[in-house]
């Protein structure tokens, strides 16, 4: 009866059976993917399956069938004993959530993870060599112990941090995914009971009223006006109607099932739409549910910045082992100890591995996060901070990411004119002419000629945020009279209703009879509203500037454009009508009756057209536009209709203006589609059922030949087709979505963005990301620090490496050239973990250099965080000169107690003996050991202070990797003179308040060997400003190529 | 690097398909590839010096490093030999006859550039130990504060400070025979009488003059040490069970025991019964650092220095067992109870003579 609603609405432009065909064969597609899917599992569901496969025929099955086949009975409903045997059976009507990684074994990744594994080898080593001194000489030094402890404690530390880091972030998003219980009315042993739908079991039969969510996939067996919003599972905002008749073939398009988690719509129709159903799966068995696990079965992709971590450890790993066993060899070729050689392999990796690194990366994506999270990009996942830029396509859902989600008045015809109607989020400012009489009438139908109304007590709410009972179409109507009118209700109260026909398919119209507000006007009013030419075919009048007119065939002429102009936009078009009954004939006692339909119907006057569609969100295209200019590729995919896709496609700028699809310019010339040259369309509509014959190799050629495309009518497994072709592409895929539809996809994609408002939990449990106002602008904020994480972790890497060399020098020095140990392997980790940590955070901070969104985004493959130039400038320019410096200070350490350097060659030996207790120095003064060792640690102190105030230069010069530091401003990042306080702070209580832990091999150091490293810094500076000024006077040169980073 | 290259090249070949199917041609491009080394190398030994050669050469090591660390990963064998391959066409690829994905050319260019790089940072590093060196004094050190307070050491030592000897055994005590007579060469009667002043005793040797004149030296001469002098025992004793130990304090520059209060030396036993040491004599017997031997000026100036010794003569010592035996400096300014330094102003050492 109602079963045919949704068409009438429907644009129909002689495509109408094209689109059902689609209809049809994406729904078998559907269908079939399913299928598909189930064999994947069937490995490990065979039963599951083989069930799934019997459900899928419920809705061919009669009453009485059903009844048989799930042992139940539809009038008295199951017996409890019976329903708690089907419930231990079946498990609770729950999806399962998806599996977590055990918390320890989180934590035991965390601890071998990145760098961990070369420290834990380094920590046995020391051990082992303590071990071996031992067994030699109990009373050997338990410098080798205090070291191996450190190393640990640095891994464990580091460790805890990183864990405790994304612990945090996994809390966030735990919030969300709590429901509120929910509740279902059953019956059971013949009673009607409330019991929570946890515990629904297969057979239950269960009463839906609207505004319910379905607790569980049911067979309708009854239902009154029952409507449900498929939206989640299909991305149609359509309402569609629910009936126990069967429809269709495909489960998925019968009209008698409910599927689990879709919404009972609260119709305005009275009572309210009610329906009767009978449980045939529930849980993971439902179709949401196998969508959920088909979500949970795509395997995580790791991410980006994950991938360019990884390559980062891999060098400075290989870096560090491959000079290590070099200066292995080179040590015992030099007839050093094994043991010796041992340690010194130890150093060397210390010195080469960038410990607080990986802590920092943690910290610094974690500070993007928060301030991510501020502008309302909620990021689950720690590394898909950057991921988001890197992203090279994005791949939109259309409803509520794209557009508002609701239906709004977009155009309206009235006039023989088009006027375009205000579709921003707030209705505010409706500039069409409100002058004309034709416009008094039109408005008078609309705002009579509706059900729909605003539920009470919502004074203080603005119009457009106001809850309303009605249908979509409706509430459009209601609410766009109501700010052009006003009080509607109050309107309506005036305007009295004596009878009221509503809508229904095969009227296609919904009609109403009013008395008039003008007290000497006696006539009623008949308004109509309804599919557009069954509205022309009963009039015989149409209303031009308020006046009456003969409705001949210009006018029908100029009706049909309008309304093909209208369609094609697509927008849902309706037509009004009205007539002022005579009073003679209908005096006011009149007692109209709507069964007999004792009034006329027909020789009506026309009066316009209003056509509504789902708005783009005003923020879209601007955002649209703007990741056109960042080089990001939008692609809408929707299982919406292709036209209602194209035309918001259009709106929002993902078609531009410019470009056609081969359809438009096949319509443009009038000729064949076969006839277009390809190369002419820039834009492409594919639908699902296209989509379905196409190769992969055909989807990929789809993919780069065309720069703006919209995916149409797509199935769940259609958008994670989509996806895998994008990735195909070597591009970086963001999905945006908020059905459970979309979830796979969301899963598959290197970042999934769900919408925080409108989203369903699976696709928030399948995303990397929330948007929580629904935003697709907020995307764009987040690409954008996306993009300038990157960029500071370079600088961070940069900044970071460049001390490993000063690190490392000392120990090949020490080797080769013998010199007392310049720096401890103790007072590097002091520098790794502690004076260095905050600068590289803070360097995080750091604002863009250009216009980051200007650019592509960066190629997966060729721009890696980690690149030849960084690693080779941080190593062999500005880390040698740091060493150089360093050495600098500890050579003036040593000259001034009286070493000269020339002195020290060669000098380890007999530097390093026990025994040797009055080692002559170049005055000809005596050492002891302890002396010495005190000196050694007084050269550690101005080794470590040395690299210290280099590294304050190398953390400004870091600020910027092309522009000059005063284009960049020295100041604007305050954060950089924390950074550079904390460090000078932790020198000062390093070397002058820990000066006496023996452990710790500090020692107290005179202010002036502070200073003498600041040459050097001030050249690294001059240097560094340089190397920027020739990369900006000759880009693209030989030096640009070789020094950019 | 040449060897290199070619080691990496090596295993590239033997196992695939390529060696099967065109000999010649991997011939050529052996020949082809050593061509285009030779004359890189020949660029380089004309361009660069030594130190430059070896910077270069790590920065290839670090990249092939690099390289065969991403590499790594893959399980299959085919996927190693195609990696394999990759390499190899990375370190010489003949089509493009480029190295490490750089033209010769190109490698040149970075050779020289670098070459100019590293070129003025050595000139850097030098003129700061230029300026380094004309702030410090080659006479006197700038500060004295880590070699301070003097540390002590005796003679004679040999890596340890354990004295085990037999009496009736001279091959266990005549290593220190031998060790004494050769420190004491120095402090020869005639060759101090020769070199250097007899200078009063009981204070300073003050020498006024610029830092650069050359000092004196006072005299100390072998015979100050009496019956440890060796002259008159040639086995210091230790024929007897009664060994003589030398005491030397550490030479500090500028170093001045206080006035009218010389460095004392007095020996104990460190652990156990005080009567293990029944008498101990020293020579010179008021068992001191005669002031006049202070200030020391330093090694360039002060070439004859002798440094002052205090001889202990262990008479009467127990016998067979181990004696812990702590020598200190007593005196004004000087400190002997670092917990840290057991040679800080004291010494610790044991006897143990058999008979």
């Amino acid at each position: 009866m109602r079963q045919k609603t949704l068409e009438i609405y429907s644009v129909e432009l002689g495509g109408t059976k094209d689109m059902e065909k689609t209809d049809e064969g994406d729904g078998k597609e559907k269908y079939r993917g399913l299928k598909n899917k189930c064999l994947d599992l069937k490995k490990n569901h065979q039963k599951e399956e083989f069930r799934k496969e019997l459900d899928l025929d419920d809705h061919k099955l009669s009453n009485r069938e059903l009844e048989r086949k799930y042992g139940t009975d539809i009038i008295m409903g199951l017996s409890s004993p019976r329903a708690a045997e089907l419930l231990a059976r079946d498990g609770p009507n729950a999806l399962t959530p998806p599996k977590q990684m055990p918390e320890i074994v989180k934590f035991l990744k965390q601890m071998v993870g990145g760098f961990s594994i070369l420290l834990w080898i380094g920590a046995c080593l020391c051990y082992i060599a303590y071990g071996i001194l031992y067994s030699n000489n109990t009373s050997s030094s338990l410098d080798n112990v205090y070291l191996g402890s450190v190393l640990i404690l640095v891994v464990i530390l580091t460790g805890v941090f990183a864990y405790y880091q994304e612990a945090k972030s996994t809390n966030i998003m735990s919030s969300f995914s709590k429901m509120i219980p929910q509740q279902a009315l059953v019956i059971r042993d013949s009673e009607k009971k409330v019991i929570p739908a946890e515990q629904l079991v297969v057979g239950d039969i269960v009463e839906v009223k609207g505004g319910d969510q379905i607790p569980a996939d049911i067979r309708v067996l009854s239902s009154q006006g029952c409507r449900v919003d498929n939206s989640c599972l299909t991305g149609e905002s359509e309402p569609q109607s629910r009936c126990s008749e069967f429809t269709h073939e495909n489960p998925l398009e019968t009209k008698n099932i409910c599927f689990y988690s879709t919404t009972c719509l609260e119709g305005s129709a009275s009572p309210v739409g009610t329906a009767t159903g009978m449980v045939i799966s529930t849980g993971d068995r439902t179709i949401i549910g196998h969508i959920a696990s088909l979500a949970s079965g795509v395997g995580n992709e790791k991410t980006p910045i994950a991938i360019e971590i990884e390559h980062f450890v891999h060098i400075v790993a290989g870096v560090a082992v491959s000079i290590g066993i070099l200066f292995f060899i080179i040590a015992v070729s030099l007839k050093y100890h094994v043991l010796d050689a041992i340690i010194f392999l130890i150093s060397i990796i210390v010195a080469n591995v960038p410990e607080g690194l990986l802590a920092t990366v943690t910290v610094t994506l974690s500070l993007t996060a928060k301030r991510m999270a501020k502008k309302n990009c909620l990021v689950k996942n720690l590394e898909a901070v950057e991921t988001l830029g890197s992203t090279s396509i994005i791949c939109s859902d259309k409803t509520g990411t794209l557009t508002q989600n609701r239906m709004t008045v977009a155009h309206l015809w009235f006039d023989n004119q088009i006027f375009v109607a205000d579709t921003s989020e707030d209705h505010s400012n409706q500039v069409f002419d409100q002058s004309s009489r034709t416009w008094a009438s039109l408005s008078k139908i609309i705002t009579l000629c509706n059900r729909a109304e605003f539920k009470p007590g919502q004074e203080s709410v603005p119009i457009m945020k106001k809850v309303v009972v009605g249908d979509a179409s409706e509430t459009a109507l209601l609410k766009f009279s109501e700010v052009i009118l006003g009080d509607v209700m109050e309107i309506r109260k005036r305007n009295r209703k004596v009878a009221e026909i509503p809508f229904n398919s095969t009227n296609k119209f919904q009609l109403s009879i009013h008395e008039t507000e003008d007290p000497n006007d006696k006539r009623f009013l008949m308004v109509m509203k309804g599919a557009p030419e069954r509205i022309l075919e009963k009039c015989s009048t149409i209303m031009i500037n308020g006046q009456e007119q003969p409705l001949d065939k210009s006018t029908a002429r100029a009706f049909h454009t309008a309304y093909m102009e209208l369609g094609g936009l697509g927008e849902r078009v309706l037509g009004f009508c009205h007539l002022y009954l005579p009073a003679d004939k209908f005096p006011e006692t009149y007692s109209f009756d709507i069964d007999a339909m004792n009034f006329p119907t027909s020789n009506l006057c026309f009066v316009g057209l209003l056509s509504m569609i789902d708005p783009p969100r005003s923020t879209v295209p601007d955002a649209v536009t703007k990741c056109r200019s960042a080089g990001i590729k939008v692609i809408m995919v929707t299982g919406d209709h292709p036209i209602t896709a194209k035309a918001i496609a259009k709106s929002v700028g993902i078609i531009s203006a410019n470009s056609e699809t081969v359809e438009d310019i096949a319509n443009r010339l009038n000729i064949a589609m076969e006839q277009v040259n390809k190369q002419d369309a820039k834009a492409a509509v594919v639908t699902g059922q296209e989509l379905k014959d196409m190769s992969p190799e055909q989807l990929d050629e789809l993919l780069t030949n065309y720069p703006e495309i919209v995916f149409a009518r797509t199935s769940p497994q259609q958008k994670l087709i989509i996806v895998e072709g994008c990735q195909r592409q070597d591009a970086v895929v963001a999905v945006t979505g908020d059905g459970v539809n979309d979830s796979p996809a969301l899963k598959k994609a290197d970042i999934g963005i769900a919408m925080g408002i409108a989203g369903s939990d699976a696709a928030k449990n399948a995303a990397d990301m929330v948007l929580l106002d629904d935003n697709f602008a907020s995307i764009v904020t987040g690409v954008e620090e996306g993009r300038l994480i990157f960029d500071n972790l370079k600088k961070t890497i940069a900044y970071t490496l460049t001390k490993n060399i000063a690190e490392l020098c000392p120990f090949l020095i020490y080797i080769i050239v013998g010199l007392p140990l310049p720096i401890g392997t103790i007072t590097i980790l002091f520098i790794d973990l502690g004076t260095d940590i905050i600068p590289s955070v803070a360097l995080a901070y750091e604002k863009a250099e250009s216009d980051i969104m200007n650019r592509k985004p960066r190629h997966k493959k060729r721009d890696r965080l980690v690149n030849m130039p960084l690693a080779v400038y941080s190593y062999l320019h500005i880390g040698l000169m740091q060493a150089l410096g360093a050495f600098l200070v500890y050579f003036t350490v040593y000259a001034q107690q009286g070493f000269l350097p020339s002195s020290l060659i060669n000098l380890r030996v007999e530097w390093e003996k026990d025994d040797a207790n009055d080692l002559e120095d170049s005055y000809g003064q005596e050492w002891t050991r302890y002396q010495r060792k005190h000196l050694e640690w007084t050269g550690y102190t101005a080794f470590f202070i040395g690299i210290l105030v280099q590294q304050i230069a190398d953390l400004i010069i870091r600020k910027t990797r092309r522009n000059s530091i005063f284009q960049q401003g020295l100041f604007r990042n305050k954060v950089i003179w924390v950074g550079i306080a904390s460090q000078i702070i932790i020198g000062l209580i390093l070397s002058y308040g820990l000066g006496s832990v023996t452990a710790l091999s500090f020692a107290m150091l005179r202010a002036q060997y502070w200073f003498v490293a600041v040459p050097h810094a001030i050249l690294i500076w001059v240097y560094d400003e340089m190397r920027k000024l020739f990369i900006r006077l000759y880009p693209g040169s030989w030096w640009d190529k070789n020094m950019y980073y | 690097m040449r060897r290199q290259l070619r080691s990496r090249r090596a295993p590239a070949f033997p196992y695939g398909y390529r060696y099967r199917l065109d000999d010649q041609d991997e011939v050529n491009q052996n020949y082809l590839a050593d061509e285009e080394e030779e004359a890189e190398e020949e660029a380089r030994v004309t361009v660069v010096p030594g130190l430059e050669e070896e910077e270069e050469e790590e920065k290839e090591e670090k990249e092939e490093e690099k390289e065969e660390e991403e590499g790594q990963g893959q399980p299959t064998g085919n996927a190693w030999w195609r990696k394999l391959q990759i390499l190899n066409e990375y370190l010489w690829d003949p089509e493009r006859r480029m190295s490490l994905a750089r033209t010769g050319q190109s490698w040149s260019l970075i050779l020289v550039i670098y070459f100019f790089f590293y070129a003025s940072l050595a000139a850097v590093i030098t003129l700061c130990m230029y300026t380094l060196f004309l702030t410090i004094s080659p006479y006197m050190p700038t500060f004295t504060e880590r070699v301070k307070p003097p540390g002590v050491m005796i003679r004679p030592f040999a890596h340890s400070l354990n004295f085990n000897f037999n009496v009736s055994e001279p091959d266990t005590w005549q290593h220190y025979v031998i060790s004494l007579n050769g420190f004491l060469q120095g402090y020869n009667d005639s060759l101090q009488e020769e070199m250097n002043v007899d200078c009063p005793p009981g204070q300073y040797f003050i020498q006024e003059g610029n830092e650069d004149e050359d000092k004196k030296a006072c005299q100390f001469k072998r015979s100050f040490l009496k019956n440890c002098s060796g002259l008159e025992d040639p086995t210091f004793g230790y024929s007897t069970g009664q060994p003589c130990i030398l005491l030397k304090m550490n030479r500090i520059v500028g170093f001045r025991p206080e006035l009218g209060d010389p460095v004392k030396v007095s020996c104990k036993v460190q652990k156990g019964d005080e009567n293990d040491i029944r008498s101990i004599s020293y020579y010179p017997e008021s068992a001191s650092f005669d002031l006049r031997y202070y200030p020391y000026y330093g090694k360039l100036t002060h070439v004859n220095y002798t440094s002052p010794l205090v001889a202990m003569h262990f008479t009467d010592v127990v016998k067979n067992q181990a004696v812990p035996v702590q020598c200190q400096l007593k005196g004004k300014g000087i400190i002997n109870d670092v917990i840290n330094d057991r040679f800080v102003g004291r010494v610790i050492f044991t006897l143990n003579i058999e008979t």
